[in-house]
């Protein structure tokens, strides 16, 4: 996020070129990439691994807050603390290694340390399944209570994530003019915070409160969007809102912004982003489920797998993600190729690509992803999601070009 | 829908632009149906042997995240051998004419355990008469399969539906094998006849009688159901299940498209697969709404069905089937029995009439 004395941001100011041709440097970071996302997959994810994340909801809890915290450094506290004279001179290494750091830093203070030692032992239960089993009875076991506590965290990214993308680019610095960073961030994340701590309690707290038994009735109201829905689950709304997510995602990987830079003036920026993320999000729910229940038939209430609402909303989102992953790539080590485009030409060939691309990727995933990274064979596997591994690469893409200047295929042109 | 297509179709749903090429795979979902007349029987009684599989959830929860979690393969995990029971069910049919038919459906896991529950229930004695001749394996899962040599030791011929989409090492253990670090072994190999179900057919043992194989997804890397439905007369179909991966509804759904009289769903027996360990998810509480839609007169469950929603269906006014205290006369007892839980299971030792 731009601020006084750095008008641009980091991102917007810094200029990368190719180490080598374009086509070259790309291949050189999809290879690099590709290596980057096995070795994680096998240390962080893999049942025959060493931390054994992928069960699937305990690792995709901690990626996806993990990409969410990259938003934060590099679009709300704009690469703060670290300098401008750091990021222009540092080696790209160096620079990765310090981010990255700092992003597993927040993710122990922020998530570990506040939300899961602190509040998990100290206020609410749901956030710390070591509190779960020890005040818990029937069915607080560990395996059980661990998925509970992920899912907690997986609902608790959503709002947060969509107000993060919201405030960052729709708002800017635009509610404090003056301030610089820290100051400027960190006004700009307490304004997230307030406002994404009510939506979870509204959108996602009803469905945890009833992930017990007896249901928490005192403490949690039963899930009222059941009727709209068709399910007392909270994939409806984290469909609708990571949908919303992923289509900015989208504008900004594959339309240089567009048409959210088209504006400036206030509230209208902040409107167009508030509103236009939502009906953007919202088409892509809509449109992925009627393709479902043309392909299934419909869903029906209590039906599993495919047949499930819940799965359904879920997926959109993981669907969605697969577009967005080769929309990262096409960007971050392919867009010197798409340099000499005009906007449209460039977002139109990008996204029939992004989209060509991730149907195929998607393919890959459940075709030959049980033989390559051990998981479970199946599109609607219950204890399977693609979103892990998915976000997995986001985040792995982010600190490739946001925080390594695309290292080893680009460079910081100086 | 074959697995191929399934991923196909799956693929198309994130685009709209994709749609037009992906449309031919979505086709037969939406074809009519043929349904199909399997005929009748008298009635269907079902016995649980053993609905215990395991007998303390944190104990196998730990077994399991010690190997890498819910999702690694059955055969990479260690398990506590003194934490292990088994699922078995005695079938008996009654034909139109009055015959009786007796099938064992799933052979349990620890063959200690099996071996003590066969013989209290005098099945081990029906194996070798051949009074059973016929066994129905649900599904591969430890559970449900691995005790195969209880079964075998008795009858080495006997007839086996066996689901297709189970592991290869399954097959393996069939035919005699000895797996070190699950500690499972089978020294009888299968002599008889081996039925391997496949997708889109239907098989019946006798009129009135279907196995349906699902290629549904379940944990440690499981793949495949076998589910036995019945068509009662005068009551209508009841379904039986080992485990129910592919969700009850959908068992229900499709006796209501592809069989004859299937619009009347009387009943079912066995394991539902919702709150398996006792955990808790408000989709459940849908599943819960959308078997009370369908209107059954009998829903005797146990097992993975998990005593909370069983409880909580019960208490919605689905018809569940109660059990007894007979369970808690075997030498061991599990999770639930410990908890001094209601009977809303067909436990140990109980029957239930169609």
């Amino acid at each position: 996020m731009n601020s006084p004395d750095n008008p641009h941001g980091w991102l917007a100011e810094r200029t990368l070129e190719p180490r080598w041709n374009p086509l070259v440097s790309g291949l050189v970071n999809l290879a690099v990439m590709l290596a980057a996302t096995f070795a994680c997959w096998w240390l962080l994810f893999s049942t025959s691994g060493v931390y054994q994340l992928y069960t699937p909801l305990l690792g995709f809890s901690l990626v996806i807050w993990l990409l969410l915290i990259t938003v934060w450094q590099t679009e709300i506290f704009d690469f703060w603390p670290l300098s401008r004279n750091f990021l222009r001179q540092a080696n790209p290494l160096a620079k990765g290694g310090a981010l990255t750091a700092m992003m597993l830093g927040v993710y122990a203070v922020f998530i570990l340390g506040l939300f899961f030692y602190l509040i998990g032992t100290y206020g609410i239960t749901y956030f710390n399944w070591h509190s779960l089993t020890t005040h818990g009875k029937l069915g607080q076991d560990v395996l059980s209570a661990r998925e509970t506590t992920s899912w907690a965290y997986i609902a608790l990214s959503v709002p947060f994530f969509w107000f993060s993308v919201v405030f960052a680019l729709g708002v800017g610095r635009d509610v404090w003019p003056t301030l610089n960073q820290p100051r400027l961030g960190l006004a700009n994340w307490l304004f997230v915070a307030v406002l994404a701590l009510p939506a979870f309690f509204l959108l996602f707290h009803p469905h945890i409160g009833f992930m017990f038994y007896p249901a928490q009735i005192y403490a949690a109201v039963p899930p009222w969007w059941k009727g709209l829905a068709q399910t007392t689950s909270s994939e409806f709304s984290l469909g609708i809102i990571f949908d919303s997510v992923i289509m900015v995602f989208l504008t900004i990987h594959l339309w240089r912004g567009r048409p959210w830079n088209l504006v400036e003036k206030q509230p209208w920026r902040f409107l167009l982003l508030a509103i236009g993320s939502l009906a953007l999000g919202l088409a892509l729910f809509k449109t992925q489920l009627a393709i479902m229940d043309y392909m299934w038939d419909e869903a029906y209430i209590g039906g599993q797998n495919e047949a499930n609402f819940g799965w359904r909303y879920s997926h959109t989102v993981t669907m969605g993600a697969f577009i967005v992953v080769p929309a990262m790539v096409l960007n971050q080590q392919f867009g010197a190729l798409f340099k000499r485009l005009g906007t449209l030409a460039a977002g139109l060939l990008g996204t029939v690509l992004a989209v060509a691309l991730g149907l195929g990727f998607a393919w890959l995933y459940y075709e030959f992803g049980p033989a390559l990274l051990g998981v479970c064979e199946g599109v609607s596997h219950p204890s399977e999601n693609a979103a892990a591994f998915l976000i997995m690469i986001m985040v792995l893409l982010n600190i490739q070009d946001n925080f390594m200047d695309g290292w080893p295929g680009y460079r910081l042109k100086r | 829908m074959k697995r191929r297509e399934f991923l196909k179709g799956m693929a198309a749903s994130s685009a709209g632009v994709a749609a037009s090429t992906m449309i031919p795979f979505g086709g037969k979902a939406l074809a009519g149906r043929k349904k199909k007349d399997i005929g009748m029987v008298k009635s269907v009684k079902v016995q649980c042997i053993s609905e215990t599989s395991w007998f303390d959830n944190a104990t196998l929860g730990k077994d399991i995240k010690a190997a890498g979690g819910i999702n690694t393969n059955q055969y990479d995990v260690v398990y506590n051998q003194e934490n292990l029971g088994g699922y078995a069910a005695l079938i008996e049919v009654e034909a139109l004419d009055g015959k009786k038919t007796k099938y064992l459906l799933d052979t349990g896991w620890s063959n200690d355990w099996m071996d003590y529950v066969f013989n209290k229930d005098g099945i081990d004695k029906m194996l070798k008469s051949k009074e059973i001749d016929t066994l129905i394996v649900s599904h591969d899962h430890i559970d449900h399969y691995w005790g195969i040599e209880s079964t075998l030791k008795h009858q080495p011929g006997i007839k086996i539906y066996m689901p297709g989409g189970s592991m290869e090492k399954s097959f393996q253990l069939l035919k005699g094998a000895d797996f070190k670090k699950p500690q499972v072994k089978n020294s009888v190999p299968h002599t008889g006849e081996l039925i391997v179900t496949k997708v889109n057919k239907i098989y019946q043992p006798q009129t009135g009688m279907a196995i349906v194989y699902f290629d549904a997804p379940a944990t440690l890397q499981v793949r495949g159901e076998n589910v036995v439905y019945f068509n009662v007369k005068g009551k209508g179909i009841v379904t039986v299940t080992g485990c129910c991966h592919p969700g009850v509804l959908t068992l229900i759904n499709y006796a209501r498209r592809n069989f004859a009289g299937g619009e009347k769903n009387y009943g079912c027996y066995g394991g539902l697969h919702i709150s398996v360990f006792e955990n808790w998810d408000p989709k459940f509480d849908d599943i819960i709404a959308g078997v009370k839609h369908y209107d059954m007169t009998k829903v005797a469950c146990n097992h993975c069905t998990g005593w909370i929603w069983a409880e909580k269906a019960k208490a919605a006014g689905i018809p569940i089937v109660m059990g007894t205290d007979k369970n808690k006369s075997y030498k061991k007892v599990g999770t639930l029995a410990k908890a001094k839980t209601s009977n809303v299971y067909i436990g140990n030792g109980d029957s239930v009439m169609f």
